[in-house]
């Protein structure tokens, strides 16, 4: 491996502005990881426009930044407050919650901090040999290959997202359709345009994600009642004691590894790899009753995991292209903005972005790691700011970032238009992620089929004799089938919920 | 073009004529004055960082310079450039808005899309040619293809990437394979950066490129140039045949020109023509154009206008004599 390429990255990232954005992004990350309601996907996809006038690599940085930063403060609400502020912080309610009722809050943030610092750093290094491997594929990869990964994709994000099957699948079909508007890309031909010239090209991804994510949550949880913040339980003795880390040692690497390779899995992420890694300890351990009462891996193992998948589900995106989540899908729209495409190319065409990008996160953790003990009180102040004050501001920001991207008024229309589509789903229990994810991918599929079908001349046995395109398929098809033999068994992450 | 949108243009030009009527009465005196410290907006109807874009941008800050207003650029994508036309049509002709029209909008979608979705070179003033971008029909170096004579020796159907469907990549090849005889179809990719990957991965045998692409994997040696589509020998590519020495008729080219809404007075059209002509002239333009392999074509509206109109021709009798069909089912 050329290890040129990946010192200068470093070089990226230690330039003051890159050093800010990355900062930037962590803080923000860990306000709106803090705040319930409002999510990473939802956060990023509203300040998508603001990233326009910013350099590519400090942009994505920063975007980055906002992910993983999201996964750390997620846990001081868990621990604190019995509030998750993430999905992806569900499990460490249990016995974080507990740990500080004991008054042991001190202990059951500093092990997440340690175990995320951990996690994301195991991730990067991984990541940092694995995805030159990856990407060292690139040429190999034409449309037949994206047709089987798009398929694999829009197949794995509708198996595993929350809200059961049937609803994941209906939002992805949503998302399908949507991706039909615009011109046929092959033959000019025009589709569901209604004459209109805005809609030639499609329906733009960025104002499709800003208005499901952005708009359509705030609209959501205007409806929820505010809940009164509790005093925060004190907080002191943060660093964990040795103890404590020796008991939760083994749940940091067996969450490192788990969460690294849950969150390449499209479809994977934060939330499943710490669901899956809570899941495992507690079957793993002697005394299986101490969880839910205040255990110190029951804290490590999903905090540890959740940042390790975070980290490890920019693999796929940057290497090939392909969004394995919600979350990646919107940090694609970021690089498109951006004029990069994500893609095989990438690593070679664009060292400083992808190695700038990939070499942040030690830093980014390591600002994480620094900031998250001190700085617990000011975060959960964070809380007391009104959702009157908040939602109005958050609105405003949304709309006239709509239209900054590509200065079209239409766009704002758009956004409105899906944030109450976006609202809606909300209320029916259906989750916008499948739906912009499989809108991304859809467009990559139609097109590849037909790429492809174009290539083999009209013969579909094409897809199963080229090797890679071959395997993929073949993990589709086990994929699709594997609920059908598994049967009535229960799956390990629904005993955790 | 049928009955309707013939109307429908007719009616938009008497309006357009209207307006302009109202504006001559006390609009000459703004007119000599042009720009009197008003800010000027180009339009870029592709993304920022492609060909168009960087071509605006440095004029942009050269015509800034010159005139002594702000020259702000900016991009509105969309529909190959179209959306940006059909806005600029319908701003007030008084200079303050332009646009960077790509040729390829003019003289090639027409060919490739419904009547009416293509802007018409009638709806609008033209300020100054500005150069042009020459198509290489280019394949991985490992093909060991060389000649349009090896692409016909395949004996099988030939597979091309084009940059999109109504794009002089898509015209050039189809009008080659046309006139050569070879069984060849068309696989239309997103832009010039995934024609590129996929000509390099050997997922198509050929693909047409914008030269300022194509050069840098070229000197690399993993790309083999098989022809131009240039009028003459490219000076990049000095041992590269065009398609005509060949013995293919078929220059195709990419232009690109500053376009104003129909009805911009002529004294306004004048300044902009001498500051644009001044800012052709600075040295680091002159090196951007070298740098980036483009081909001055600084000619006056008219030129450009007559230029434009025949390649629409041309291309339209040539399809048709080659039964292509640029938007067709393929």
């Amino acid at each position: 491996m050329d290890i040129g390429p990946v010192i200068d990255g470093f070089g990226v990232v230690l330039e003051p502005a890159n050093l800010l954005y990355c900062l930037i992004g962590v803080v923000i990350g860990m306000l709106v990881g803090v705040l319930p309601g409002l999510g990473p996907a939802a956060t990023i996809a509203i300040l998508l426009p603001v990233t326009f006038e910013i350099e590519a690599v400090g942009a994505v940085i920063m975007l980055a930044g906002i992910f993983y930063g999201a996964q750390y403060g997620g846990t001081i609400t868990s621990v604190l407050l019995k509030l998750p502020g993430e999905a992806s912080s569900v499990v460490t309610v249990f016995d974080g919650h507990a740990l500080a009722r004991q008054g042991r809050a001190g202990t059951a943030l500093g092990i997440a901090a340690v175990g995320s610092f951990v996690g994301g750093t195991v991730s990067v290094v991984a990541m940092s040999v694995l995805a030159p491997v990856v990407a060292g594929f690139a040429l190999d990869f034409g449309p037949p290959e994206y047709t089987a990964l798009a398929l694999l994709g829009i197949l794995l994000v509708s198996t595993v997202a929350g809200g059961g099957r049937l609803k994941a699948l209906i939002a992805a079909c949503l998302g399908l359709l949507l991706a039909v508007v615009g011109r046929d890309a092959f033959t000019g031909g025009e589709r569901f345009t209604f004459g209109s010239l805005d809609l030639a090209d499609g329906l733009d991804f960025v104002p499709i994600a800003m208005g499901l994510f952005g708009l359509g949550e705030i609209l959501h949880s205007l409806e929820q009642r505010h809940r009164a913040v509790h005093a925060p339980v004190a907080v002191h003795d943060v660093w964990p004691s040795r103890a404590d880390l020796r008991q939760s040692s083994g749940a940091i690497g067996r969450g490192s590894v788990l969460g690294f390779v849950l969150g390449i899995l499209p479809g994977g992420g934060a939330v499943m790899a710490s669901l899956a890694a809570y899941a495992l300890e507690k079957r793993r351990s002697p005394h299986p009753e101490r969880f839910g009462q205040g255990a110190v891996e029951g804290v490590a193992a999903p905090e540890t995991a959740n940042n390790a998948a975070a980290t490890s589900s920019f693999i796929p995106l940057l290497t090939l292209g392909i969004p394995a989540n919600a979350t990646m899908a919107v940090i694609f729209g970021a690089l498109l903005v951006q004029g990069v495409a994500p893609g095989p190319q990438l690593v070679e065409e664009n060292p400083e972005l992808f190695w700038g990008v990939v070499n942040s996160m030690y830093v980014g953790n390591v600002l994480l790691l620094i900031m998250s003990i001190p700085l617990v009180g000011l975060f959960v102040r964070v809380l007391r700011v009104r959702p009157a004050v908040l939602a109005p501001i958050t609105v405003l920001i949304t709309l006239v970032g709509a239209y900054t991207v590509n200065n079209s008024t239409f766009d704002i229309a758009l956004v409105v238009a899906f944030g109450a589509l976006g609202y809606l789903m909300k209320k029916l229990g259906l989750e916008p992620g499948p739906l912009v994810l499989a809108f991304v991918l859809g467009t990559l599929l139609e097109d590849s089929l037909r790429r492809s079908l174009l290539l083999f001349g009209g013969d579909p046995t094409g897809f199963v004799t080229r090797p890679i395109s071959g395997v993929l398929l073949a993990a589709f098809v086990v994929v699709a089938l594997l609920p059908l033999a598994r049967g009535r068994r229960r799956e390990p992450v629904d005993q955790v919920r | 073009m049928t009955s309707t949108p013939r109307a429908l243009f007719a009616l938009v030009l008497a309006l357009t004529l209207a307006g302009c009527g109202g504006n001559l009465g006390g609009g000459s005196g703004d007119a000599a004055a042009f720009p009197d410290g008003d800010p000027i907006t180009v339009y870029v109807g592709q993304d920022p960082g492609g060909s168009t874009d960087l071509i605006a941008r440095a004029l942009a800050e050269q015509v800034s310079h010159d005139l002594g207003v702000a020259v702000v650029v900016e991009n509105k994508p969309g529909a190959n450039g179209a959306l940006a036309a059909r806005e600029l049509a319908g701003k007030k002709p008084d200079g303050h808005t332009l646009m960077i029209f790509n040729g390829s909008l003019a003289y090639i979608t027409p060919l490739a899309v419904a009547a009416g979705q293509a802007p018409d070179l009638a709806d609008y003033d033209i300020v100054t040619g500005i150069s042009q971008d020459d198509y290489v029909l280019v394949t991985t170096a490992t093909s060991g293809l060389k000649t349009v004579d090896d692409l016909e020796d395949l004996g099988r159907t030939v597979t091309f990437g084009t940059t999109g469907v109504g794009t002089g990549s898509q015209l050039s090849q189809e009008l080659l394979f046309a006139q050569a005889g070879i069984d060849a179809t068309a696989v239309p990719f997103d832009g010039g950066s995934p024609t590129l990957t996929a000509v390099l991965g050997g997922q198509v045998d050929v693909g047409s490129i914008q030269l300022g692409e194509a050069v840098e994997q070229i000197e690399a040696g993993r790309l083999t140039p098989i022809v131009t589509f240039a009028q003459e020998r490219v000076s990049y590519l000095p041992r590269t045949p065009t398609a005509i020495e060949a013995g293919y008729d078929v220059p195709v080219q990419q232009s690109r020109a500053v376009f104003a809404p129909k009805g911009t007075p002529s004294s306004v059209i004048g300044s902009l023509e001498k500051a644009f002509g001044s800012a052709f002239e600075a040295g680091t333009y002159r090196a951007f154009n070298r740098d980036n392999q483009l081909t001055p074509n600084e000619v006056d509206g008219k030129t450009l206008r007559t230029q434009w109109t025949q390649s629409l021709d041309t291309y339209r009798a040539v399809t048709r004599e080659h039964r292509i069909d640029l938007g067709g089912e393929q």
